[in-house]
């Protein structure tokens, strides 16, 4: 692993060392050491309560909010920046680590207005650069044909499908490196579902993914990488194509076979 | 869930089950049906104003009343412009003559008090010479150099006010101190003092003479057109008695005859009956009275024409030269400008005057345009009673939107602060505090109003900084502001809570969004949390307005009962007026009058509009939340 991390950075984008969490006295995450790949789709699978959540939602530090919860001990990085590092501006942190929610929660206002949000939060005021940034990210999201004639509609007005996608846009506006997502279809039917998944296939070479999936199919059809978490400890990380078809530990032979509750 | 528990574990019959479920039925059906009577009886008691009323009006126009209002309500201006004349007057003429005024005053005053400190001694003095001459030889000398020396102490202790100069003073306490009765000197002073007074005051009052001639002329303008009027109020006012008194004669006998056909003993029908014909009464004939008025309406129209004319005369030449005063100036100029539109109003009701018909009906539309659009409310009158809503409404809205004006605010700054910055420890303790403003009675507030709010209020705005807010000087120290932030102190609570609900009802999933898009706390309260708020937040300023325009207590003691619709001329200085209010009238008045009569229905009516606005608000604010809801996260 040493060797591999000094001579490609891509493969040691994010860095999770020893990495420890809590919310309170609860310990969640014991220890996790993972490396996540510029510009590859990662997946993180595990049965429900066993951290990968809380793995996510660390990377963005979305968590910190949450009375008690902190890291314990470890680190991670991404590029080379200690993302717990006092001095890391938290909000600088999210604007490149974007986020997508398991249920999709656009904001009660305009399509438009919900695609430039980040923009404006971050103080772009000049209309054209927010018509052009809204533009391509909706296009990027591929949902750009369906919605452009009636951008000043309520965002709610869109299908469920639609409204996830535009979460999607609304990530992608800021150019985040990475884009989390945390079960970004749990909330979908499968025809929204394959959409979903085409878009993020689409997108892979231009963002980091990660992504949590209780979907075990969605995973292998998706990630170029896969990481299994069980209570709170990784158990077995490593290429998609080996985590399913050639397992070194038994228990992730048990999860991806469908035997381990 | 529910049911299911209750089944699982009561073991008892079916029948048990079913008395339990109809117990809590039954429950919630009382409050409804309850809610309906109070709602029945509310317009029982309200739907017969409208009959009363329009019975009233109608009498009043028959007797010839509102004949008389139609030159009497613009003749009332009359005494108003002469009375700003007159002031103008008096404060053209007060630095001219304080002075003289003032020195005679204090004279007259040193006088009075040395007569006051030597009333014992004088006492002595006129017994003794009330004795037999022998005895007073006697006690003679010895009361008199009492009094002397009396007079000599108490001449030379008073202090006299620097207005007076020193020769003056020193002359005054000689001179009064030889005042012994019998051998008095002249108080030569005194007399000067008053005598230059006269003078100085002669000598203004011919500068002005210009003006104190414009008042007499406008005083004296309508003697004529009064004189006729008030025979004819004579008139009317006879005919309405005599009106009044056969329509309470013909409901004793309608109730007598009620009852007789109610009787079951023969013996105490033909008694009941007896006593139904004794109490017949003719309905007045009212053609004398309307062969008078059609008499009377000629000479009326001249006398107004005379007088109108007079008024318009008067406008053109007062005198302005002689005003140099700015406050008289300005209301000088103010009545000149007054003058005309007075004239023009008088002339307005000679057609009126012609059309007027005594046995024109009176329209239900027109009963409810006199109690809905009314601007007076005038209860127990010599002259006719009106029951017009629009003073009291005035009132109450204003007192509502300034009592909702400064909660908003507050409260909703205090839900945002507790709802998002506040740690736990304080939240803990900042909302039971808030909350607690519920539990002080309405009755202590309004104490706390007359006796804290009112005084400061009326110093504060005494001090010569302030003075730049309109208004100020405030004359009353209950008015409507005082009242409103009571009111405010009252909403809060309830304001406060609903606010708060509506932004802990935002869905944790939008903060989530908008703090993984990289916003700040503050960016994303703002944007996000208090705009989806908004529709809650409405809602609690609706629940709030309902709370402030139903509440009694406060506004009853602390707005200052005032039965006008309030002067708009100040602008916003207009909330620091008294006012009366919707709740406040029928708290104050509904005790004191008799059960039936028409004040007694038109303060039902007002019950029911009240009760009307009060329904319409909660549902606006039900709509509102409805309207706006959030997705259920």
């Amino acid at each position: 692993m040493p060797d591999s991390r000094s001579t490609d950075p891509d493969a040691d984008f994010i860095s999770v060392r020893d990495f420890s969490y809590a919310y309170g006295s609860t310990q969640v995450l014991h220890g996790i050491n993972l490396s996540i790949h510029r510009r590859r789709i990662t997946a993180l699978i595990g049965p429900s309560g066993c951290g990968k959540s809380t793995l996510l939602r660390a990377i963005n530090r979305i968590n910190d909010l949450v009375e008690g919860a902190a890291p314990v001990s470890g680190s991670i990085h991404i590029d080379g920046v200690n993302i717990y590092d006092p001095a890391v501006d938290v909000i600088a942190l999210r604007r490149n680590v974007g986020m997508v929610f398991q249920k999709y929660n656009p904001f009660p206002r305009s399509i438009y207005e919900n695609t430039v949000y980040g923009l404006r939060l971050a103080g772009i005021t000049d209309r054209a650069q927010l018509d052009e940034a809204a533009e391509q990210s909706l296009r990027l999201a591929a949902l750009w044909d369906e919605v452009k004639d009636r951008l000043d509609e309520m965002a709610t007005s869109l299908s469920g499908g639609q409204q996830q996608r535009l979460c999607i846009a609304r990530a992608v506006a800021l150019r985040p490196r990475v884009l989390l997502m945390d079960e970004p279809c749990a909330a979908l039917d499968p025809i929204a579902t394959a959409r979903i998944e085409d878009l993020i296939a689409q997108l892979r070479d231009r963002f980091s993914f990660v992504i949590v999936t209780h979907n075990m199919e969605q995973a292998k059809r998706l990630s170029d990488r896969t990481a299994f978490l069980y209570r709170g400890k990784l158990i077995e990380e490593g290429d998609t194509l080996d985590i399913f078809g050639n397992p070194a530990q038994p228990l992730t032979e048990q999860y991806v076979t469908g035997r381990l509750v | 869930m529910l049911t299911r528990r209750v089944r699982g574990s009561w073991r008892g019959s079916a029948l048990t089950q079913r008395l339990i479920r109809s117990g809590f039925a039954g429950s919630a059906s009382v409050t409804i049906i309850v809610l309906a009577l109070i709602m029945l009886f509310l317009l029982r008691e309200g739907a017969g104003f409208l009959g009363t009323y329009r019975r009233e009006l109608e009498t009043y126009r028959r007797c010839g009343l509102e004949f008389c209002d139609l030159v009497d309500r613009p003749l009332a201006q009359q005494e108003d412009l002469a009375g700003s004349l007159r002031r103008a007057l008096s404060s053209s003429l007060e630095p001219l003559i304080g002075q003289a005024r003032a020195r005679r005053d204090e004279a007259l005053r040193l006088k009075r008090e040395v007569d006051q400190l030597t009333q014992t001694q004088r006492e002595v003095f006129e017994q003794a010479q009330a004795l037999p001459a022998a005895q007073a030889a006697a006690a003679l000398p010895e009361a008199t150099k009492a009094l002397s020396a009396a007079l000599k102490a108490a001449s030379a202790a008073v202090v006299i006010a620097p207005i007076l100069s020193a020769k003056q003073a020193t002359d005054l306490r000689l001179q009064l101190s030889t005042q012994i009765p019998g051998k008095e000197q002249p108080l030569a002073l005194i007399n000067q003092l008053q005598q230059e007074f006269l003078r100085v005051d002669k000598e203004a009052k011919a500068r002005f003479e210009g003006l104190q001639e414009a008042i007499e002329t406008l005083e004296e303008a309508p003697e004529d057109l009064r004189e006729t009027l008030s025979e004819l109020k004579e008139l009317a006012l006879a005919a309405k008695e005599q009106a009044t008194l056969h329509h309470t004669l013909e409901e004793g006998r309608q109730k007598l005859l009620n009852a007789a056909q109610n009787a079951r003993d023969p013996k105490e029908k033909a008694a009941l009956l007896k006593e139904a014909e004794a109490s017949h009464s003719e309905p007045p004939d009212e053609s004398a009275l309307q062969a008078q008025i059609a008499e009377l309406r000629e000479p009326l129209v001249l006398h107004i024409g005379a007088y109108s004319a007079k008024v318009d005369q008067l406008a053109l030449h007062l005198p302005e030269a002689e005003i140099q005063l700015p406050e008289a100036m300005e209301l000088l100029q103010k009545t000149a400008q007054a003058l005309p539109r007075h004239a023009a109003a008088m002339r307005a009701s000679v057609p009126e005057l012609r059309q007027w018909k005594a046995d024109a009906p009176v329209h239900l539309r027109s009963v409810l345009g006199a109690f809905f659009f009314g601007t007076q409310w005038l209860t127990n009158s010599s002259w006719q009673d009106f029951f017009g809503f629009l003073p009291l409404l005035s009132g109450s809205l204003i007192i509502a939107l300034i009592a909702i004006a400064m909660a908003t605010p507050l409260s909703v700054a205090a839900a945002i602060y507790c709802n998002q910055f506040a740690s736990p420890r304080e939240r803990e303790w900042i909302k039971p505090v808030i909350e607690f403003i519920q539990a002080i009675p309405s009755v202590v507030l309004g104490f706390i109003g007359i006796s804290l709010l009112g005084d400061l209020l009326k110093d504060l705005s005494q001090l010569p900084m302030l003075s730049w807010i309109p208004g100020f000087p405030i004359a009353e120290r209950l008015n409507m502001f005082n009242a409103g932030c009571l009111l405010a102190l009252m909403a809060i609570p309830t304001m406060f809570s609903l606010a708060e609900d509506a932004l802990n009802n935002v869905p944790q999933a939008y903060i989530d969004a908008s703090e993984a898009l990289g916003a700040t706390q503050l960016q994303t309260i703002f944007r996000v949390i208090v705009p989806a708020a908004l529709s809650g937040m409405g809602a609690a300023v609706l629940l709030g307005l309902g709370r402030v325009i139903g509440e009694t207590m406060v506004v009853l003691l602390v707005a200052g009962n005032r039965i006008a619709i309030p002067d708009f001329s100040d602008s916003v200085g207009v909330v620091f007026q008294p006012a009366h209010t919707l709740t406040g009238i029928i708290a104050q008045e509904l005790g004191e009058v008799s059960r039936g009569s028409a004040h007694w229905q038109a303060l039902f009516m007002v019950g029911i509009v009240l009760f009307a606005i009060s329904l319409a608000v909660n549902a606006m604010a039900r709509a509102m939340v409805r309207r706006f809801e959030l997705p259920k996260s």
